[in-house]
């Protein structure tokens, strides 16, 4: 995907997005707006509570904004009359924490999100092995969780975020709690497969290191987009 | 994977405590089968008795207990001459303490009445007359008292002979001590009395002429109540007093195992918040959490029923083994009551579920985020 053909067709919008808690007493967004395109890849940086996951949240349907709107290929994300089928067909999740679910296996948990999807159990199965083959775990299908490695666990995770074959993936410090080596090939990882499938992606890190793997980055604080930029090595692409 | 090995695997993650949730099912719905099971089948060893007999209508006064209250017999003369009645035997019916035995059926029988037509001797004679100082025993009655023919016994304040051993055809029957009405009547000192009226029909009255009947009969007499056979213990005070002690009972335990059951699946919803938040963010809707938790309840109540009815079973024949009942009833554990109590069962498990279902799937999946 390229920067000209993301500016053609926002696939989402953020407008003017604000989040309050404790009846206002606390500003987690303050006015955020912004437009990704089909394809991107945005890193949001910024330190911690600036509000970066509180807009990831918003992004998955996870939560409502307090004002403001924000549209998904034009349509409203907090007032979709079905946002558990927004977060099952459109959405991927990969989260620091990667929260998979310890009674189920491997195999398991990638099939969960496709309980929302047509296939038959057979077809999930199916679709969960290939899919952790991809992640490079097919040794490791019947493995539950507690028997994995961090690195293996967030693969799993990142397996399972593909299930319903999502536009959008949101990953929320998906190398947070790996260790140099293991956080280096799960984002290889990350970057490859939104690239080679074409997903749009927004990832949350306060690493200016990932976020330069990034096409481009908006830098967030206090609740406010204080820039956005293309990445350098982007930027050179494209000079070039 | 399917949506059934969620629901299985929910339950299986503290195997302990869903033991212990299965236990408190299992235990209501034992209770359940044994209280209702023993009173459904004094209901029918009461009812096969009268059967057995060859009585289609008990004309009985209308304040019963267990055993009716005494009125005149002359009620008898009544309604002897009514259209279709083929004959009539009055009747004293006691339960009542009999030497050691705690719990007897004492029969006083007309002499001479229908009533005496079932019983056949297994040893000794029937009572030459109606004064004769004599009784007959079931063979129950007789194993139960420990007494064989020759043997004295004491009814009342009377000591009278054993004379015979009888089979009746009915577990009622074969636990009663059986004499003739004149010679009871002397013996509580109140001739003339009795506590009901066996009415037998000729053989082509249909059910709709036997209602007939019975209205008929309670039309000439007012002060009396005349039911069919089937209807009698139903309109028995005694035995509806039985029958709401051992629902109540029942409900209770019922009332125990739901608030078991919602107890453990607040508990798992409380434990689980994190999983069902992880599943409402990969695109679970909340009627899928709802359902997931439901069926758990569900599930635990599908087990729980058919443990507590095998339980029950078990625990009924056993009861019915004990002195104080043997072979007095035989516990009615038909196919219905048993499929009754798992289906209660399901429900409890059910109605269990709602309220941890409901706040399931209230739960706000951006927790899932927030966890670490």
């Amino acid at each position: 995907m390229t920067p000209s053909t993301a500016s053609a067709a926002p696939l989402l919008q953020a407008k003017a997005l604000t989040r309050e808690f404790d009846d206002g007493q606390v500003k987690a967004l303050r006015g955020v707006d912004f437009s990704i395109g089909e394809g991107e890849f945005v890193a949001i940086t910024g330190p911690s509570g600036c509000g970066k996951s509180t807009l990831l949240q918003l992004l998955g349907a996870l939560d409502r904004p307090s004002s403001g709107d924000l549209l998904y290929r034009g349509e409203s994300v907090p007032d979709l009359l079905d946002p558990a089928r927004y977060r099952a067909c459109e959405i991927g999740f990969i989260f620091q924490a990667f929260h998979l679910l310890p009674t189920f296996t491997a195999l398991e948990n990638v099939q969960l999100p496709m309980f929302e999807s047509d296939r038959s159990p057979s077809e999930r199965r199916e679709r969960a092995a290939e899919l952790l083959r991809l992640v490079g775990l097919e040794n490791r299908l019947a493995h539950f969780p507690s028997k994995l490695s961090g690195g293996e666990r967030q693969r799993v995770a990142i397996a399972r975020s593909l299930a319903n074959e999502p536009t959008l993936l949101l990953a929320d410090e998906p190398t947070g709690n790996l260790d140099s080596e293991n956080a280096h090939s799960v984002l290889d990882l990350i970057i490859r497969l939104q690239q080679e499938q074409g997903r749009t992606m927004v990832l949350v890190t306060h690493d200016p290191t990932i976020a330069e793997r990034a096409g481009r980055t908006l830098r967030m604080m206090d609740g406010r987009i204080v820039s956005d930029q293309q990445s350098a090595a982007r930027s050179a692409a494209n000079g070039s | 994977m399917t949506f059934f090995t969620v629901v299985i695997r929910g339950l299986w993650r503290r195997p302990l405590r869903t033991g212990f949730t299965l236990a408190g099912i299992s235990i209501g719905i034992a209770a359940v089968v044994a209280l209702v099971g023993m009173a459904r089948g004094f209901e029918k060893s009461w009812q096969v008795g009268l059967k057995a007999r060859g009585t289609d209508i008990v004309v009985s006064n209308r304040q019963g207990s267990l055993t009716p209250k005494p009125f005149d017999a002359s009620v008898r003369d009544q309604i002897k001459n009514l259209p279709r009645i083929a004959a009539t035997c009055n009747i004293l019916v006691e339960v009542t303490s009999v030497e050691d035995s705690d719990l007897m059926i004492l029969s006083a029988r007309e002499w001479g009445g229908f009533a005496w037509d079932n019983l056949k001797l297994i040893s000794g004679r029937m009572p030459l007359s109606a004064t004769e100082e004599a009784v007959v025993l079931g063979q129950t009655a007789a194993d139960i008292l420990k007494k064989k023919v020759g043997d004295p016994i004491q009814i009342e304040t009377k000591e009278l002979k054993v004379v015979g051993i009888v089979r009746g055809g009915a577990l009622v029957e074969d636990g009663s001590v059986i004499l003739s009405l004149p010679l009871f009547q002397g013996i509580l000192g109140s001739p003339n009395q009795v506590n009901a009226i066996d009415v037998r029909v000729t053989p082509s009255t249909s059910e709709a002429q036997l209602q007939e009947l019975t209205r008929q009969i309670q039309q000439r007499v007012p002060q009396v109540r005349a039911v069919t056979v089937s209807e009698h213990l139903s309109h028995n005070e005694g035995f509806r007093l039985v029958k709401a002690m051992s629902w109540g009972t029942s409900i209770l335990a019922l009332v125990v195992g739901v608030l078991g059951v919602m107890n453990t699946m607040l508990m798992t919803v409380f434990e689980r918040t994190h999983e069902i938040c992880v599943l409402l963010a990969v695109g679970w809707t909340r009627q899928r959490i709802m359902r997931m938790v439901l069926y758990e309840s569900a599930l635990l109540g599908l087990f729980g029923g058919i443990v507590g009815v095998t339980l029950g079973a078990i625990g009924v024949r056993l009861l019915a083994e004990t002195p104080a009942i043997r072979e007095l009833l035989k516990p009615d554990l038909g196919l219905p009551l048993l499929a009754l109590s798992v289906l209660i069962a399901v429900m409890v498990g059910v109605v269990s579920g709602l309220y941890p279902a409901w706040r399931s799937s209230r739960l706000a999946p951006s927790l899932a985020l927030q966890a670490g």
